[in-house]
Formats: C-alpha cells, structure tokens, sequence
C-alpha cells in the first residue's frame, strides 16, 4: 500500500553505475561516492514508512501525479511542507481566485532588528500546483487532517536573516517589471518544492547540454514531459533521484544548507510528535515536501530517526498577523527568479495534461474564479495498494528522450493567433508570417532535437518571423506570446476572506456602486449636495488618500482643506489593483479610522517628529477624524514638542499650520481649544528666548527669523490677552545684534513694529546705506531682510517698496544685475504672500497711466507733511469716527459688545445727548474695558496711566496706553 | 592558404568543413553541404557529448539560440538580416554560416552611399556589348546573382548604408526568387530570367546605430528575419572572444608571443570600467568617442602585440598595452584623453595601490602614452 512495500532492489543500477564511475574516472573515488549515494538516497526516501511525496514546485508533472496518488492512497493525515503558522488560513483559499498568496505580516518587530520592519512573509499558490491539490484534498475529506510541519514566519527570519530565503533572486531578465510582478512587494517568499541546481555552474552545464535556454525550459523537457504519464513508483523515484543530484552537487557549505538541514529536523520532529500525539500508523500518512528536502541526511530524517536531538527554538515575541492577498504569475516568476511566463506555460500544461490523462483534479468546494466545481468528491474508490513497484529509475534513465507527438492542430493555432495579437498591437503581420512561424516552430523544434515544438521554440520562431527592428507598441512579441500562452493571471481575494477592515471599506464604498474589488481605474462621482448620504463614503475615501500608497485613491475634482469641503467629489479608485495594500493596512488595525489614528499617533511621537510634523497630525486628525479628541491631545503634544526644541527650522511651516488652525477654529468652534491658546502662549515665550541667538546663528536663516517674527507679531494679541508679557518681546529685540545685513534689516522693521524706530528714521538708515559706497554692494541683502519683513509687519510695503525703488534708481549696475535674478527666486520661493502686498502697494504708489509718470513725484520725495497734523485734536481736522458715536448711540453698543466689553453709558459728558463733547472720548469714557481691548488689538500692552491727560478731550486713550497713540499713527498714516 | 593575408573561412577551415560533411548523417535543405545541426556544431563548436571523433572549435561567441534561429531562417524562405551594434560579430557570423552552408562566403556585396542596382542584380562588359551586342556572356552577374544562380548564400554588407531604391531592388529577389533581364530578347530559353536555385538565400547585416539614415521599406522588412545580435556584457564570453581572435591573429603574422592571462584580465576590466563609466555619463563629452565594443578590445590588444613584437623585447607588457589602449581610444582631443587621464588616476591608481600585479605598470604606461600625446 505504501512505500514499504514497494521492492526496491536498486543493485542492478548501482553495478551499472560503479562501472560507470570506474570508466570515467579510473577507479573508484569521490564520483563514485556521488553515484552510489545518489541511489542509497533514493532507495532509503522509498523506504520510508511515512510516504514521502517529492514535489518540485509549478510542476503540472507533480501536480498530476499528486492528485493520482490521493485518490488512489486516500491517507488519513497530510503533511505539508509550509510555514506551520499559515494554517488556519488555507480554508480560506476557497473564496479566492487563485493564485494568491498566503501572507504573514509583522509591523512592529521585537526580537529582530529595528530596521528590518516590516517583516512581510507571502506563500504563493497557484491552482497547478502539487500543494494545492494537497490542500483541496485535506480540506474537502471528511475525517482527513492537513498539517503544516515546516517552521513558522517567525523562524524564517531567525534562521535566514533580514535578507530573507530567496531575496533578491528576482530573475536576471533585463525586461521591465510589469505592475503584476510587483504584486509581492518587498515581501520575502517561501515556497514549496524549491529544486534547482545550488550552484551556477551545474546549471550551466544542464542548460548547455539540454540545448536549452533557461532552467524551466530544461525542467519541462527533460523532467515534465517524460514524467508526465508515469506511474507513481517511477515518479516518486526520479523525484528523489533529482533531489538526491541537486544536494550532493551542492556547496558543502554555507548558511543555506546549515537552514534547509534545520528545517528538515524541524519538519520531522513535528511530524513524529504530531504521531505520537494522535497515535496515527505512519502508513496512513503522506508527507508532501520539496524533491531536495527528500534526499535529506540529517539524523532526525525518518519515522524512526533521532528524537530529542533538535530542539525547536522559540519565537521572538514579535506579533504576526495573517491573511491573503492577491497574486499573479508574473509576481510569482519575479519573486523565484523564474523565466518570464514559465507559470503561465505550467498553467496551460497542466489544464492540458488534465484532459489528456483524464485525471480528476481536487479542487475545494466553491472554489471562486472557476466556471464550474469540476470536482466532484472523489469516490470513495478502495486504497489500491501499489503493486510490486521494482527499480524503475534503471528504466527511466536508459529509455530514450520522451518525445511528445506534433500537435499540428495546436501549433497552426497558435502560429494564427499570435499573428492576429501582433497586429492588434501595431506589428505588420500578415498571413504569410503565421506561415513562416509555423515552418520555422518546426525547423527548430527539430535542430533542438524535438519532434514537437515546445512553447519556448513557439516563441523563439515568433519572434525570428515577425520581430522587426523597432516594437511599435506596448508589448513586444515575446511578451505577446507570454500572453496567448495563458497570459498573466491575476488573483483576487473573495470578500470573505478579506480582513475586516478590507470588508469595512468595501461595505462603505457600496454606495458608490463601483465594485471596488475588480481590478483596473474605475470614475466615482459624488454630489454631496444632491446625495449628502455619499458623505460617508467621501470622508472614507480621504481617509484612504492618506493612507494607501499613490494611486489607489486619487482625486480628480474636490479638495479638503481645514475649513472647506467639496460639494463635488470625482476620484480615480483602483482599490482592486492595489488589493494587498488595502490587506495589509488591515493588519494595522480593524477600521480606517483606527490605522488613521495610529499612524498619526506615530508620526507625532516619533522621536525625530518636530513642531511641524505634530502640527501636521493635528491638522490631518482635524481633516480625516471626526471629533477633537485626538486633534486635542496631539495639540497638547506640540505643546511639549515645542519647548523642548533648540532650533527655529521648523518656523516657518510651524507659523503656516497654526495660522490655519487658529482660523479654522476661531470660524468653527464656539471658543479656542485649550491647548492651541497655550501654544501660543508657549510660543510666544519660546520664540522670545529664541529671537537673540537666531538673530546671530549663521546656521537660521532671514526666512526662518521672519517666521518667528511672523508669529511673535501675528499671535501677539491673542498671547497678550492670555497673560504674555510684551517687555520680554522688547527685550529680545533689544537683545538681538545680527550680523548678516538681511537680518539686520529685518531687525529694523521689528522696531519699527515696536515702535521703537520711526519709519523715517528708518528712511534715513536706507539712505545712509545709498549713500555710503562702502556698504553699497551689501544693500540687495538688506532688501532681501525687508522682503522677508512684509511677512511679520506687513504694514511697512510702501517703505519696502520705497527701498526697492531706490535699489533701481541708485544702486551701480555691477550691483543691481546680479542681484535681480536672487530677488526674483526669492519672491518666487519662500514670499508668495510678501510678493503680492508688496506689488499691491507698488500699484497704489505709481501712477498707473504711462502719461501721468513724468509729473509723477514720488511719495518719499514730496515734502514731508509735519507729523502734528495728522494727530488728532491738535488741529488738523476732526477724526472721522467721532461723528459715528453721538449719532448712533446704538452702534456704539454694538461695537462695545463685539469687543467683549459689557458696561452702562455713564456719566453726563458721555451720554448721547452729549455729543457734542470731545471726539472719541464717549466711547472710552463710557466702556473703559473697550479702550484696553482696542488697545490689546493694537498690540499696546500697558497699564492704565490714571495720573495725566484724562481731563484733556481726545487724550484719553493715548493718555490710558501711551503706544496706542503712535499705533493709530501707524494705521491712519496707511490708510 | 599562406598567400592569403586573410582567408576566407571557407578556405580556412576547409578541411573541418570537409571532414563534417563526411560525418554528417542528417537531413540536408536543398543543395546546403551540411544539415542544420552540423552547421550549428561548425558556428558553435562541439561538446563532448556530441559523440564526434574529434573537437571542432568554437568560431562565433554568443547565445546559442541566434545561431539556430538564424539557421532556420536560412532554411525557409525568408531572407536573414542580422541586426546589432557594431563589433558584435554579425559579419562573422554571417560569414561562417555562408561558409558552412554554400562552401562560398565571398559572395558579398558592400552596402555603401555609392552602391547601384547594377550592384545587386547584373551589368554589361561594355567592349564585349560593342563587339557581340547585349548577351548572356556580356552580361557581368553580381555577387547576388551569382549566388541565385549556384543556389549559394548571398550577403549584403551593411544593408542600411545603401539608399532605399537600391534596397528594394532586393525585394523581388527574395520574393520572386528571379531577375528579369530585359535587355535580353525573351523565348530563346528563358535567357531573359535569371532563377535562383534551391539553396539561395541573403544574408545581410544592418547597424543599429545607423538606424534612421536609410530605413529599410515595411515590404523589405517583412522579408527578412530579424536576428538582434547583442553586444557581449559577460566578462567570461568576452574574454573568450578576445583570446579566439588574439590567437588567430598570432598565427596570421607567424608571431611566437605569449599573451598572459593577467594582462588579458587587465584589458577586459579597464573595459568593463569605461563601458560602466560611459553609461553613466550625462553627456557625449563625458564618454569615450569608441563605442568599446569587443572588436575594440581586440584591436588594442593587436596593437601591443604587434608593437611588442617589433618593436619591443617580444614580450607583452603592461606598459605596450596601456599605451595601445591610449593610442586606440584617443579619437578627439582632449575630451577622450580627459577621460583616460580621469580614468587612470580614479581608477587603475587605487587598484594599483590594492593589488598591485600588472597596474601599477600599466598606470606608468598610461600615463607616458598621455603624456605624449598631449
């Protein structure tokens, strides 16, 4: 019934051998070593009492002989040489359209290094394939147990390092990688049955001998077609003959067979203990591994090998996730450094083979992606015991080259169809090529010793006849007949099989109507206006913009930005070509929302994360996530993020983003959140402590201090009316001495904005530098510093643009050229917003007819009007909001409650009817908190001055806050 | 043979040629001398497990399945063009497959500017027209209707140089398999039609880099086979092919000089360094004007032997070769001699330092060479 029973008498091959060692090589050495422990190897795997099935991988041979011998053998329990820990997942296979791959995930690792996350391990299986008849089998029969014996993902990257088992053998074709063969990603692959020659140069010597191109040409001429009709003893025995060849023709050394030995002590100490644990008869059994691991010698080999001298090591405590994601030959080609096209042509061969042998295939019950289920349960035939099954490898080894008849029907087919492909993608085929590719498929199946020509001497003769000496499209014909062989084929995960966030996603995206799990670009429009339901599905889809790598999810029309949302949406989904993204962010978490979190959360306390980075998280947790829980405490984060930060390099992105959320929350949310009012408070003080030694770092840049500047002058109210102090920005201005002239310029227009420099004292300093030949060439970097400076004090544009005009009309040409093309980056870069107040104003200033230029006197150079009479009260003529407030008591009111200041109309001289009182001074008398919150606008920190000027109408409110007086001077000399 | 500075390789390995055609069983095509299989074994030389009495070398260095595809091309009905850089062995691959097949591989034309229809198909002995009129015997065949009428192979040197009306004269060559004569007068025996016997075909050779200068016609391409043949990447292929060709040229000019291994290793690497040094350049003035293509290589290594063997102590140096290699290499000044200078002291002075061996000779060699030119 078994292996045992066959009797195997190999001594005819091994005196036939021996005398062959003795020809060659004139007396008994290490070849005859080689030979004869090619045959012990042989004559030991058959005589092992667990059937040992020797596989090779993508063979239809195996496959075919697989699927014969479980319906004759019926065992009880099936070993499987495949990671022990993907188990659970194969009865899942079933909902797939195969090939897919079973995938083991690790994230986060521990027990490994830092730098080899994420640890991605995928087992591809395809329907030609030995394992997945095994599995179907086992699956589908009742009372029959599938074990995987072979060591977990965890072990794979302990025995194999971060490279991985088969790392970087992605074949040595140069043709470009189509999107297929990526589908694996960066994920290291295992697979079962891996038997190719272990070192460069026996290879070489097969393919040069065999007359063949590449290794899967040589498998399937010398190994496929002959074994493809053969009985189960005659397969069996080559199988371990060949495995058998390839170990003992193998590097004695190395890392690599030191793992495969571990695994073969792993898988056999797993089996005897699953044996001994549910006391099943070995006869019953079938193991189901790779040719190679057969022909093993490691001592625990056997039923009755050592135990208790390999002790399994643990694994680390990294947490693996499981599930399948989507394969496809070419991935699987790429992954095992296989011939391009070599699985499809398996693929064909083996649906070929079926109706030739009439074998019946297992396939498990509502297999997805098959037309029909052709399997049905195998009837219960009685175990046929195997007959007496002697020596068969004498006669396989000595019989003549199997020789597969011509198909004449088949290649005129083929010559026809590849024809017709080659013009549909722009080649000037004709009826006379397909004549020629069929003559010359034959001439060379010949020269290469076939009556029939194989699929590769097909493609060779196709391209010889119609290959000319440009492609003129996409694909060339060798890629072409890659496609008729079979083409690529592409497996999708079923629903049911999809982690539960892949399903979530699914189910949200329903409305949408789109299904999302084909593959290729599909259009989804959303009226959010017209069906506020798709609102759901938008956010969903934003989500996954932010989330899944480009391309999966993009936008064709409609943004999101804090504060705005599209009443349309139109996006480009591809969510069925990017299947194993979706698979894998679904190990990450069970819902988008969930990943989202956690990834923001990771981006905010990475160790590297700056100011920015946490602010960004904010504002994306803002965007994606509904609810301020998370925005709120990344804020705090920032927070802390903050103060512990030495440098000002982030500034200027951190001034965008709070900026935008300021705005946005003061528009949407009743009042400010805690922890943006204590950013700014602590970024007041930060940026304060910070403005001397940025000043001076040579490392800051003129853009980086204006940022700071930008923010220190932007959130100043808001700071000062949260308890900031202004005297320890003063100080810090006080304290900063820069070197570098742009920086000084921004300097100066800092006082300016503290009142500390008049702007003609400024005037003056930019004309001093005009006029100095010494300082001359420097002036374009003042510039640059003022340039800078309409960023924190916007309101100095017409002396910037005073300066500028000055720079053209003054400055030397060696000078001005050089420096035009720095003022242009530099607007065009870092001051998009500078760039337009600064042209704004420049408009206001010159004359805007061409006639009216040459009368036209510049500003700065019309005589000075005396600075008295533009104060109030002291003369000139009354300020024009004094009338508003005696003729409409009612808006003064209003005014007074927007401004937050409660309070009665009191006193006679302040009441309506006394209106004709000193200007302005109703308000202030009436509503003195208004006073101090005007004043808090005009960024005049200060006391009440009680003690002077309250008795003199108007000087009230310059009296209460001295610096109110040179503000207003400020804003009314602007307007 | 002697006589001959460069014998053809139907003379040169006429008596390999005669004793495959003694052992040779298989099927032959039409009037070939040898079958298929043979020809393949005469191009890329026997294995032992081929069973033959003796070993036949191997004369064309690269994928095997060129060679066969370009065979059965031959043996249909289409016309062979092999396509590819130059110094990639078209011509002499074409070359031993003529020989192989037709036992003639001179029967070439040379596609040039110049090249006339008269070239391909036939002209007139014009004192012979005067004396007797226009007739078979004053009729002047080309080497092309010489192969039709022998049923021998044909070739056609560099086919893209020729201008595309004398290209098509081709057409109805490989189509028709005959040239009308119609100066002839016609009904005396068909005198007026030339036929091409069983056997004929055209072999001709292309260069890719000459693509775009005259293209041949969709009816042209769709009658020929195109064979792509590569340039040599793989060092071992490589070295082969310089070794192959070195000593034939040895024996050419009767030269007892030994090329040792180490100084072939040193030629092939500093190639592979430029080749990667030119691909990675950003712009023409940055590469080397030579393509460095295997025939390249093997010209360096002419060159210093020969100037060793005259000129030197009848030794190879490393110093000779260094300075072949500048002399062959140094086409415009002074981009390419920037680039060998950059070369040497970027690459072959580390590697001197490290390995020492031949290097640090062939930097000093080098370096003189340059030295003098500049």
């Amino acid at each position: 019934m078994s292996g045992a029973q066959e009797d195997t008498s190999f001594a005819a091959l091994r005196g036939q051998l021996q005398e062959a060692a003795a020809a060659f090589a004139d007396g008994p050495d290490a070849l005859e070593g080689i030979l004869l422990g090619l045959v012990d190897d042989v004559d030991r795997a058959v005589r092992e009492p667990l059937e040992i099935f020797p596989v090779c991988h993508h063979s239809p041979a195996s496959a075919t002989a697989m699927a014969r011998r479980l319906r004759e053998k019926q065992p009880k329990v099936v070993y499987l040489e495949l990671c022990e820990d993907m188990a659970p997942l194969l009865a899942e296979l079933r909902n797939c359209r195969l090939p897919v791959a079973v995938q083991a995930f690790a994230g986060d690792v521990e027990g490994f290094p830092a730098q080899w996350a994420p640890l991605s391990v995928v087992a591809p299986v395809t329907e030609a394939s030995a394992e997945y008849q095994a599995i179907a089998y086992a699956l589908d029969t009742p009372g029959v147990e599938l074990v995987l014996v072979d060591r977990s993902a965890d072990h794979v990257f302990q025995w194999d390092g971060g490279a991985g088992p088969e790392a970087g053998t992605a074949g040595g074709d140069d043709a470009p990688k189509e999107e297929e063969a990526a589908l694996h990603g960066e994920a290291v692959g295992v697979e079962l049955g891996d038997l190719r020659p272990r070192f460069a140069e026996l290879e070489e010597h097969l393919l040069r001998h065999g007359k063949v191109r590449h290794w899967s040409e040589w498998w399937h001429q010398y190994v496929e077609v002959p074994l493809g009709d053969s009985d189960h003893a005659t397969y069996r025995q080559v199988m371990f003959l060949i495995g058998s060849l390839f170990r003992r023709l193998a590097p004695g050394e190395g890392s690599r067979l030191r793992v495969d030995e571990d695994r073969e002590r792993y898988m056999w100490t797993r089996m005897r203990e699953h044996l001994a644990a549910s006391g099943t008869d070995p006869r019953d059994c079938l193991y189901v591994c790779g040719a190679f691991h057969a022909a093993s010698r490691v001592e625990e080999f056997g039923v009755a090998g050592g135990s208790d001298t390999f002790t399994i090591p643990p694994r680390t405590a990294t947490t693996w996730q499981y599930g399948l994601i989507p394969s496809s030959h070419a991935a699987i080609e790429a992954q095992f450094g296989l011939a391009p096209g070599s699985v499809s042509i398996a693929a064909t061969e083996w649906a070929k083979g079926l109706r030739r042998s009439r074998v019946k295939p297992y396939v498990l019950e509502g297999q997805a992606g098959r037309r029909k289920s052709a399997a049905r349960k195998a009837a219960d035939a009685p175990a046929v015991a195997a007959g007496p099954a002697a020596d068969r490898l004498s006669g396989f080894l000595r019989q003549p080259p199997a020789i597969d008849r011509l198909d004449e029907a088949e290649l005129l087919g083929w010559s026809v169809e590849i024809v017709r492909a080659a013009r549909r993608n722009g080649y000037l085929a004709s009826t006379a090529d397909a004549i020629a590719v069929f003559e010359t498929s034959i001439l060379l199946a010949g020269m290469r010793d076939r009556a029939k020509p194989t699929p590769y001497d097909f493609q060779d003769a196709a391209v010889t006849c119609i290959e000319k000496d440009s492609v003129p499209g996409r694909r060339d014909v060798r890629r072409l007949v890659e496609i008729m062989m079979g083409g690529d084929r592409v497996g999708r995960v079923g629903y049911e099989s999809l982690p539960p966030l892949a399903r979530d996603v699914y189910d949200r995206l329903a409305p949408l109507e789109l299904k999302p799990e084909q593959r290729g670009v599909r259009r989804a429009l959303l009226d959010l206006a017209a069906r506020p339901e798709l609102a759901a599905c938008s956010d969903a889809l934003w989500m996954l913009r932010r989330l899944l790598p480009q391309g999966a999810v993009r936008p064709i029309m409609g943004e999101r930005r804090l504060g705005e949302r599209s009443v349309q949406e139109s996006w480009d989904l591809s969510l069925g070509t990017h299947q194993r993204a979706l698979i894998e962010l679904g190990y990450e978490g069970v819902s988008i929302e969930q990943v989202l979190e956690q990834r923001l959360r990771r981006d905010a306390y990475g160790p590297r994360a700056t100011t920015a980075d946490v602010l960004a998280a904010v504002e994306d947790a803002t965007l994606y996530l509904r609810g301020r829980r998370l925005a709120d405490e990344l804020g705090g984060h920032a927070l802390k993020v903050l103060a512990t930060e030495r440098t000002v390099d982030g500034a200027p992105e951190v001034l965008r983003r709070v900026r935008a959320l300021l705005a946005y929350y003061r528009t949407s949310e009743p009042v400010l959140p805690p922890w943006i009012e204590s950013f700014v408070k602590t970024g007041y003080a930060h940026y304060c402590t910070l403005l001397p030694t940025a000043f001076q770092d040579e490392d800051a840049t003129v853009g980086q201090v204006a940022a700071m500047l930008g923010f220190l002058f932007g959130m100043e109210g808001l700071a000062l009316s949260l308890g900031c102090d202004r005297a320890q920005l003063e100080l810090a201005v006080g304290q900063s001495h820069p070197g570098d002239p742009s920086k000084t310029a921004l300097l100066w227009a800092a006082r300016v904005r503290l009142g500390t420099l008049s702007r003609a004292e400024l005037r003056a300093r930019c004309d001093a530098l005009l006029d100095n030949p010494l300082v001359v060439p420097s002036y374009p970097r003042y510039l640059s510093g003022f340039v800078h400076a309409l960023e924190p004090v916007p309101g100095l544009a017409d002396v910037v643009v005073e300066a500028v005009s000055n720079a053209f009309a003054r400055l030397p040409d060696p000078v001005l050229l050089p420096w035009l093309p720095l003022l242009i980056t530099t607007l065009r870069s870092g001051a998009a917003e500078p760039a337009a107040l600064l042209v704004r104003e420049a408009g206001r200033i010159f004359p805007g007819r061409l006639a009216a230029l040459d009368a036209w006197v510049p500003p700065w150079h019309a005589s000075p009007v005396p600075a008295d009479a533009a104060r109030p009260g002291s003369g000139g003529p009354r300020p024009r909001g004094a009338a508003l407030l005696p003729r409409h008591p009612a808006a003064c009111d209003v005014v007074a409650d927007l401004l937050g200041c409660a309070g009665e109309w009191s006193g006679p001289e302040a009441s309506p009817e006394g209106a004709g009182g000193p200007s302005g001074v109703a308000l202030l008398a009436a509503h003195p908190a208004a006073c101090d919150a005007v004043a808090a606008l005009l960024g005049c920190g200060g006391a009440w001055d009680t003690g002077r000027g309250a008795d003199v109408p108007g000087a009230l409110l310059t009296a209460r806050h001295p610096r109110a007086g040179e503000a207003w001077e400020a804003v009314l000399a602007r307007s | 043979m002697s006589e001959l500075l460069r014998a053809p390789a139907e003379i040169k390995y006429a008596e390999e040629l005669d004793w495959l055609e003694s052992v040779d069983d298989g099927p032959r095509p039409f009037s070939w001398r040898l079958s298929p299989k043979m020809v393949r074994l005469f191009v890329l030389g026997s294995e032992r497990s081929d069973g033959l009495d003796r070993e036949v070398s191997q004369k064309w260095f690269g994928d095997r399945s060129f060679v066969e595809r370009s065979i059965v091309t031959l043996a249909s009905d289409r016309g062979l063009l092999l396509i590819g850089d130059p110094g990639t062995g078209k011509s002499w691959l074409a070359e031993l497959l003529s020989a192989a097949i037709s036992r003639n591989s001179t029967l070439v034309v040379q596609g040039t500017a110049g090249t006339t229809e008269d070239h391909i198909k036939y002209s007139w002995n014009v004192s012979m027209v005067i004396a007797k009129g226009q007739s078979r015997e004053s009729m002047i065949p080309s080497p092309i209707m010489t192969a039709m009428e022998t049923g021998s192979i044909g070739r056609f040197e560099e086919l893209t140089r020729s201008t595309s009306d004398v290209q098509d004269a081709l057409i109805s060559i490989l189509s028709e398999k005959y040239i009308s004569v119609p100066e002839l007068e016609s009904g005396a025996g068909d005198d007026n039609i030339v036929f091409a016997k069983p056997g004929f075909s055209v072999i001709a050779t292309a260069n890719s880099r000459d693509r775009g200068v005259n293209d041949l016609s969709s009816a042209l391409k769709r009658r020929f086979n195109f064979v792509r043949i590569p340039v040599v990447t793989n060092k071992k292929s490589e070295a082969e092919i310089v070794r192959f060709r070195t000593e034939e040229l040895l024996r050419r000019h009767s030269i007892d000089l030994d090329v040792p291994p180490t100084l072939l290793d040193v030629l092939l690497r500093s190639f592979a360094d430029l080749r990667a040094s030119a691909a990675a350049a950003g712009s023409d003035d940055e590469k080397l004007e030579s393509a460095l293509s295997t025939a390249e290589q093997i010209g360096v290594l002419e060159d210093a032997v020969l100037h060793s063997n005259f000129f030197g102590e009848s030794a190879l140096t490393a110093r000779t070769l260094a300075a072949s290699l500048v002399g062959s290499l140094t086409r415009r000044e002074p981009e390419d001699l920037a680039i060998l200078n950059k070369y040497l002291h970027g690459v072959v002075e580390p590697r001197g330092k490290e390995e020492g061996g031949p290097w640090t000779e062939f930097l000093e060699g080098g370096r003189d060479a340059i030295a003098t030119l500049s």
